[in-house]
């Protein structure tokens, strides 16, 4: 198990009510999983929870069985470094396409050169090399998720945590992705996806955690069932 | 007579010094807020002083400044210091407000991203920053039009002294207060070219921060 989100109880500053109330859920390497649910049910924040952008009020969320909030902040930094969190809007840093696969990795104090070869091979893997000198806030959002993609591969995470990384995607490029997560997942990464699209969903995960009322169930694809019912 | 060019050079200066000078403070301000929930509240207070009468600032500065006002021992009354001091004052509620906006935009926006790409605190701030420089820019230029179009100030701590003090505006006024409206008129005519001058750059800044 990569992350285990255990009892996260969660609300945003300001919110009257708990968005999440105790809702626990995992991610197993080499899995695929849909997160699903109705419309601001909170997928996106616990998501965000077990990328540990979120503090939650309660409960606890474990990488690897270490707490992440109750580790020093450079052992914390080290954990959220496993994991890489793709937001449903990309946002696009000033400059090239390139500039922004390398800017994970230039966060991180990788070298220039290395982050920039680094950043075209993740180009390359998902065939947007023509577009490396491209302003990357020019493009389309369907590339811009892409583009995202690629920057979250060039940090080559044990899991990926994407928000409805489909949503803006033609055909083609939605069956290049599904093929790039699957791939990943049988390399060993944890991969969950967000999703409103439960075809899409029962077609690339075996597993779906329904987020509903701010409680979350895990389970098998028939739970897309009661997902396409909310 | 002092000549038109030389009103319009320090007039210019005293507002690029004034403009400087409110940007050391008001920009860290600004940060603060957009990174500390309790400090919004000063973001909100400059948002409502935004649209301060320029005479208003210069009547509180010309208390402060005069010889039996607090700071009156400084000797600042009637010197192009006292007009740099009021107009940084002036444009301080301006420069907070806009630069809070996008701070506080840029904070969440790449700050999060950053986070989410295992950047630190620290570097996460620093993309922050580095995005927002180009809008940043833009509230400093925007700043420097309102200190340089101003009056209220100009004439109230600097006196209009001839050779001194005496900016665009309060030559403007003097001018327009002899008869000698063809003066005004050329004054007032360099004042709106760097107003659209400041324009252009504020698109500028605006549009390297859009496209990248």
């Amino acid at each position: 198990m990569l992350v285990e989100a255990r009892g996260l109880w969660f609300r945003y500053p300001g919110q009257a009510g708990w968005l999440l109330r105790g809702a626990s859920a995992a991610l197993r390497r080499g899995e695929i999983a849909a997160v699903v649910g109705p419309n601001g049910a909170g997928k996106t924040t616990l998501l965000k929870l077990m990328a540990g952008l979120r503090r939650p009020a309660r409960g606890c969320v474990c990488i690897d069985g270490a707490s992440l909030w109750d580790v020093g902040e450079a052992e914390r930094l080290a954990a959220r470094r496993r994991l890489v969190y793709l937001h449903e809007d990309p946002v696009m840093l000033r400059g090239s396409v390139l500039e922004n696969v390398a800017a994970g990795l230039l966060l991180r104090g990788a070298p220039r050169r290395q982050a920039l070869a680094r950043a075209r091979e993740a180009l390359e893997e998902l065939g947007l090399s023509s577009y490396a000198d491209a302003k990357a806030r020019s493009l389309s959002r369907g590339l811009r998720h892409l583009v995202a993609v690629a920057r979250a591969l060039a940090l080559s995470p044990e899991g990926l945590l994407l928000d409805e990384p489909f949503a803006h995607l033609d055909r083609a490029k939605r069956r290049l992705l599904a093929r790039l997560l699957a791939r990943l997942a049988e390399e060993g990464r944890a991969v969950a996806v967000v999703t409103h699209d439960t075809y899409l969903a029962s077609r690339l995960a075996r597993r779906v955690i329904l987020v509903e009322g701010g409680r979350v169930a895990e389970g098998g694809r028939e739970l897309l069932e009661e997902a396409s019912g909310v | 007579m002092e000549s038109l060019a030389a009103i319009a050079a320090r007039s210019l200066a005293i507002s690029a010094a004034a403009t400087l000078l409110a940007a050391t403070w008001s920009l860290p301000l600004a940060y603060a807020a957009a990174t500390r929930p309790r400090l919004r509240l000063a973001a909100a207070l400059a948002e409502g002083l935004v649209g301060v009468p320029t005479v208003l600032v210069g009547l509180l500065l010309y208390f402060l400044l005069s010889r039996r006002g607090p700071l009156g021992f400084l000797g600042l009354l009637y010197t192009p210091a006292a007009v740099i001091l009021g107009e940084a004052v002036l444009v301080t509620p301006l420069l907070v407000a806009v630069s809070y906006q996008v701070l506080a935009a840029a904070v969440s926006r790449y700050a999060e991203l950053a986070l989410a790409l295992g950047a630190g605190g620290g570097e996460a701030l620093a993309l922050a920053l580095r995005e927002a420089a180009p809008e940043l820019l833009a509230a400093v230029v925007m700043a420097f039009s309102r200190a340089v179009g101003e009056l209220g100030v100009a004439l109230l701590v600097g006196g209009n002294i001839e050779g001194y003090t005496r900016t665009m505006t309060t030559a403007i006024a003097l001018y327009v207060s002899m008869g000698e409206f063809e003066e005004a008129a050329e004054l007032g005519l360099a004042l709106v070219g760097v107003m659209v001058l400041v324009a252009l750059a504020v698109r500028a800044a605006r549009r390297l921060a859009e496209d990248g």
